[in-house]
């Protein structure tokens, strides 16, 4: 999805800052000690309308912080944020219905209701009209496949189904901002993959929902979301789609080579021939015979896929094999982590 | 509306988390009986023996097994109330508790839903007990104004639900549920008067007793199943109550506010 210029921002933050404190007394006696934590630090961020937004960072960026802010579970040190125009402090309880979140984990759910009574439970709370009631949980149910099991106690759900119950209750009051926090934390490859694609699919691109979405899993946030905005150590270090950030802090491309019964001297006499770097070498840990070993070469062009084969069958070794690799949004997160890392 | 479909919500969750199964719903019924036979067999051997009961210019001597069986009925009521508070600990360990304040359903209609909820449970353990008890022991009551019994049952009850509202707060807040509420229980009893008559308290300390609906409940129905009185005789525990039920939830509903925004600032909303 390409976006231009914002139209309507849905969600909105200026300066929204967290700093979290923690008073102590040695031996419970004594003169106090007051240590700050800055987990959020003059963020901004404009979510546009049916956008599906990221927010990836490692564990303790303030991903979480910033989604609890956002969804009136937390207040703001400073610094003002709002939802579809509405304050988040002000107007808070008008924001609570509007908005919903999802939560990574097996919480957030009655474990003795059934999946069925939980979602009545929450449709009661979200004041969904009583004769809409029925109608509206038995919808949802049907969005996450979980009609055939909903008169079952959520404690005899899979992890996978669980998961699924926590998005439906995220809906139940059709929400038009949704936060969806590490929401396939803990799944199995090919659960989280389905979750995945029923998030866009289902939810943006079918129903128009803005969300937004804090993982630290990198090929989940390049899959899904339309821009990301890494934060890192509480600070918003770059935003833009995927593909721009992916070539914004990693303009090099990088070749991969495999080779067998290759020499280190081989591998840095083929660089200098070539004018390329070598990033690393390293041996190929599953390979039996400890023979393989893969090299990463930086600034490569396709001149060295078509030399490769010669310089080295020339040297008694073997290409197993040889590809160019664009570079990743995972290529992008490692490098600013690492740029962000030096700096700080 | 919407307070009362909340309030609904909360009763209904309640009740179908404790009764998952027949099984349990059974012995739910059945506990009452068996509770009042344990009534029976702990005070069967003081009966027949007396216990002052001075209040409100009564000064009658009563026995021990009604004062005390009347004390420790009304008591369960404020134990209900204490495990109620405790509930919203179980929430916040499980995740639930931020589900619900992520919601805009009024904190109000929550607490008063759990301890709806929780009173019923209890009520039907304290009808059980009296139940047995009747059929058992035959106390001498003597009852000439059953509108007063009705009435500061009836207050008593709301007043302690006020209270109730009050404890969940302060439980939420401090996130010391459990242990608050299993602390508050014991010295609750021995000051109310559960056991022991207040009167025979230093009256500094009496008078500070009367802070605590329970102890004003129990004088008023002590008095009135015991020794007679009427309407006129106990309007002062009654207006007591009656200013306690009105007074105690605003109180509450302040200090749900306080402690939901406190929580926010200080980020403890999630954690237990």
């Amino acid at each position: 999805m390409s976006r231009g210029i914002l139209q309507f921002a849905d969600v909105k933050a200026t300066g929204l800052s967290r700093v979290y404190e923690t008073r102590k007394r040695k031996y419970g006696i004594g003169s106090q000690t007051i240590s700050r934590i800055n987990a959020v630090v003059d963020l901004e961020l404009e979510i546009e309308q049916g956008e599906l937004f990221g927010l990836l960072g490692p564990n303790g960026a303030g991903k979480t912080t910033t989604v609890k802010m956002l969804c009136t579970l937390l207040t703001p040190t400073r610094g003002n944020a709002s939802i579809r125009g509405l304050d988040i402090v002000k107007d808070a309880n008008k924001v609570r219905k509007i908005v919903n979140m999802v939560a990574g984990g097996e919480r957030m759910l009655y474990y003795r209701l059934t999946g069925r009574e939980n979602l009545r439970y929450f449709a009661d709370l979200y004041d969904v009209p009583s004769s809409f009631v029925r109608k509206r949980v038995q919808q949802v149910l049907d969005l996450v496949g979980l009609a055939d099991r909903a008169d079952d106690e959520v404690e005899k759900y899979s992890k996978g189904m669980k998961q699924r119950l926590q998005i439906a209750r995220g809906m139940i009051n059709d929400p038009q901002v949704l936060f969806l926090d590490e929401p396939t934390l803990g799944l199995d490859v090919d659960i989280a993959k389905d979750l995945r694609a029923f998030i866009r699919k289902q939810l943006v691109e079918e129903q128009g929902k803005t969300a937004l979405l804090t993982t630290h899993y990198l090929a989940e946030a390049e899959e899904m979301c339309d821009r990301v905005s890494f934060i890192f150590k509480g600070k918003i270090v770059s935003t833009g789609t995927p593909a721009e950030l992916s070539r914004l802090i990693v303009s090099t491309i990088t070749a991969e080579l495999i080779l067998s019964d290759v020499k280190d001297a081989d591998i840095q006499l083929f660089a200098s021939d070539t004018g390329s770097k070598i990033r690393s070498i390293e041996v190929v840990e599953d390979d039996p015979s400890k023979s393989k070993k893969r090299v990463l070469i930086e600034n490569a062009s396709e001149d060295i896929i078509r030399t490769v084969f010669e310089h080295f069958h020339d040297r008694g070794a073997r290409v197993v094999s040889a590809a160019l690799k664009q570079p990743s949004l995972e290529d992008a997160y490692l490098e600013l982590v690492r740029t962000q890392a030096k700096a700080s | 509306m919407s307070f009362f479909r909340v309030l609904r919500a909360e009763f209904l969750k309640y009740f179908v988390q404790q009764f998952v199964t027949f099984r349990t719903a059974f012995w739910f019924l059945i506990l009452p009986f068996a509770n009042g036979l344990l009534f029976y067999s702990m005070y069967l051997p003081f009966s027949n023996r007396l216990v002052p009961l001075n209040a409100l210019g009564f000064n009658v001597a009563v026995d021990i097994v009604g004062f005390t069986l009347i004390g420790q009925l009304l008591y369960t009521f404020f134990v209900g109330m204490s495990v109620a508070g405790v509930q919203f600990d179980n929430e916040r360990s499980q995740g639930t508790f931020e589900a619900m304040l992520l919601t805009p359903a009024s904190r109000m209609a929550i607490m008063l839903g759990v301890l709806f909820a929780a009173a019923a449970q209890y009520l039907w353990l304290i009808i059980g007990a009296v139940i047995t008890f009747l059929i058992f022991f035959r106390l001498p009551i003597i009852l000439n104004d059953p509108s007063a019994l009705v009435l500061s049952v009836f207050l008593t009850y709301t007043a302690l639900v006020s209270l109730g509202i009050c404890l969940e707060a302060v439980f939420i807040h401090t996130r010391r549920g459990v242990m608050l509420g299993t602390m508050l229980q014991e010295p609750i009893a021995f000051v109310s008067g559960t056991i022991l008559p207040s009167s025979a308290f230093p009256p500094l300390f009496l008078q500070l007793t009367y802070l605590i609906p329970l102890t004003l409940g129990l004088i008023s129905v002590r008095l009135i199943l015991l020794a007679g009185a009427t309407l006129g005789d106990v309007l002062l525990p009654v207006f007591g109550l009656l200013a306690m039920t009105l007074v105690l939830p605003l109180l509450g509903k302040w200090l749900i506010s306080h402690a939901e925004a406190s929580a926010k600032v200080q980020g403890t909303v999630g954690l237990f």
